[in-house]
């Protein structure tokens, strides 16, 4: 079979490879090949640069009006909060080059302020927690924070030795967090403290016990300093603008895909608003629930595969606060709760008297809020946030309410593998099927979060460039 | 169209739709390390801001000897010098090669592109 690259193709081609990319310097000839990549995230803006870098025509849609998919940095609230991905692991060595090269600066963030504890009604201050009457934990367990607690299942983590997590042989063993930690001997106050704020599943009977592992296994690899997080200075959504400013065809913003089909000849996309786009190959770099809007005509047991992924549920209210109203009652200012409000994480806006609150609300406790209106949704989490803290009110305003869920090109903050599925499921979902390629921090290896997206994006490219050279 | 004719194109299409790769000219070294390596490691001598240690001069070096890098114990320990073989089984599945150690890469290469990757990586000055 033979491709015939148009004249258009080539001339896209020749510019791209005349213009550097992120590394630039050497001699890369034009394949007269084009990429469509769907979605300009990390995951396809990494895929893109890379493609570009080796003479390929890459055209970038995006459903959205701006780049940078679940990176959402909210520049119109004071101190620009993260709504979206936050946290830039010490080991993200691709996120962080990439920052790097393109003079997108890091910083470690402010630091966020003391969490007390708000257990079954009951506000207990940080350092009576181990003492306090209303800490539900059993002798031996006392001591431990809440937020600490799912920590130790590094005790005996099969993941501290190897990154094959989903690995159909560990997958065998696999089984719902709940059950799997009563089995490892936690106590039932602290597998209902884990279940209050689980950032890696839904709820504890739907969560893997292998992804739980996974969690904590990375984190156990690292140690000391290299725990150390970093931000960009000005938003975490200036790394993929960089990127995407890097592109020889800008990023068409406002563009959904609606249905892909292939031939022999190549792929043909149609967008919502009528245009049709041709190349060779398509790369989509979509969230599962995104992805299911688009008719792709994959194999059933792709479809399946896709059918079947989970999404974290985040609900985050992003706050500003005038003044500490906590201090004066001795409270750190920030709170972990079992209740709706969640977990609360203060820090100081830099060069300000001002602090940044969000609320952050994890899993099916936000299915509630989820089915209000956004104004009903906002009052809902504020009246509980004075009940807690009623000094609050006079000094807090709202600045955005995100929810990830709610948002379709989002449908939800990050994939979630049942109990036992992540064995098939993970690389099902990623196959390429014919000339579609997929990407998304979904379909990572090693990592999880932004490196997770920059890490399929080199595995989708090279894909495409072992079928396009 | 007979149905003869109908048959053939049915049995044709899967063959059109998948992108011939047998015949595909092979990535090369310097492909793969850009695309594998790169972000993580340079080319140079010196530490710079990458995760990694830099690469330059790898044939026959003590693994875990570069200063201003923070290897895993696993790595210093290892005793492993850097040849085609240690590095191919370094690159090829890392937590096998060398358990606990720090480099959180999982190979997405097949056989043949990590030996080429590993033998490109060894003739780098």
């Amino acid at each position: 079979m033979t491709y015939t690259a148009s004249r258009r193709h080539l001339l896209h081609a020749a510019v791209a490879t005349s213009l550097s990319g992120l590394t630039g310097g050497c001699s890369r000839s034009n394949t007269g090949r084009k990429v469509l990549v769907v979605g300009a995230g990390l995951a396809g803006l990494n895929a893109a640069l890379i493609l570009e870098r080796w003479g390929y025509e890459v055209e970038v849609v995006e459903a959205r009006d701006r780049v940078g998919g679940r990176l959402w940095t909210l520049d119109h609230v004071p101190g620009s909060p993260e709504g979206g991905g936050n946290v830039i692991g010490a080991n993200y060595g691709r996120v962080i080059h990439t920052a790097n090269t393109l003079n997108v600066p890091l910083r470690t963030p402010p630091r966020t302020l003391p969490s007390d504890y708000d257990i079954g009604g009951q506000r207990i201050h940080r350092e009576d927690w181990a003492t306090s009457s209303y800490n539900p934990l059993p002798d031996g367990w006392r001591a431990t924070p809440p937020g600490r607690l799912v920590g130790k299942l590094n005790d005996d983590n099969p993941l501290l030795k190897t990154r094959a997590w989903h690995d159909p042989g560990l997958m065998a063993t696999d089984q719902p967090a709940d059950r799997g930690l009563r089995a490892l001997g936690f106590p039932e106050a602290a597998i209902h403290l884990i279940n209050a704020n689980n950032s890696y599943g839904n709820n504890l009977s739907d969560t893997s016990l292998m992804a739980l592992y996974r969690v904590m296994g990375e984190f156990g690899r690292l140690s000391g300093p290299a725990l150390a997080v970093m931000e960009a200075t000005a938003g975490n959504m200036r790394l993929p603008e960089a990127m995407a400013a890097q592109l020889t065809q800008p990023v068409a913003t406002g563009e959904t895909v609606k249905a892909i089909s292939q031939s022999g000849a190549g792929v043909q996309a149609t967008l919502n608003s009528g245009r049709t786009t041709e190349a060779d190959a398509a790369l989509l770099a979509l969230p599962v629930p995104a992805l299911r809007q688009i008719s792709l005509d994959l194999p059933t047991s792709q479809q399946a595969a896709m059918a079947g992924v989970d999404y974290h549920k985040i609900v985050q209210l992003h706050c500003v606060v005038d003044a500490p109203f906590w201090e004066a009652s001795g409270w750190g200012g920030s709170w972990w709760t079992d209740g709706l409000l969640g977990r609360i994480f203060t820090r100081p806006i830099p060069d300000s008297e001002r602090y940044n609150m969000t609320i952050w609300i994890n899993g099916d406790s936000c299915d509630l809020l989820n089915a209000l209106d956004d104004e009903a949704c906002t009052d809902t989490i504020l009246q509980a946030l004075w009940k807690l803290v009623p000094r609050a009110q006079d000094v807090t305003s709202v600045g955005q309410l995100v929810r990830w869920t709610n948002d379709p090109f989002a449908g939800g903050s990050w994939a979630l593998w049942g109990p036992g599925r992540a064995g098939s499921a993970h690389a099902a979902i990623r196959a390429p099927a014919g000339r579609l390629f997929f990407a998304g921090e979904h379909t990572a290896e090693a990592y999880r979060g932004m490196e997770a997206a920059m890490e399929s994006g080199e595995r989708a490219a090279l894909e495409i460039m072992r079928a396009l050279t | 169209m007979s149905r003869l004719i109908h048959h053939i194109v049915l049995m044709l299409i899967p063959i059109a739709l998948s992108i011939p790769t047998a015949q595909s000219e092979a990535l090369s070294g310097e492909q793969l390390y850009d695309i594998a390596c790169e972000a993580c490691h340079s080319l140079g001598s010196a530490p710079d801001h990458r995760v990694g240690p830099p690469l330059e001069n790898l044939l026959d070096r003590e693994a875990g000897a570069i200063e201003g890098y923070r290897y895993s114990e696993a790595l210093r320990a290892s005793g492993w010098t850097w040849t085609l073989p240690t590095l191919l089984a370094w690159i090829s599945d890392p937590d096998m090669a060398i358990p606990n150690n720090a480099m959180n890469y999982v190979n997405a290469l097949t056989a043949e592109e990590s030996q080429r990757l590993a033998e490109w990586l060894l003739q780098q000055p």
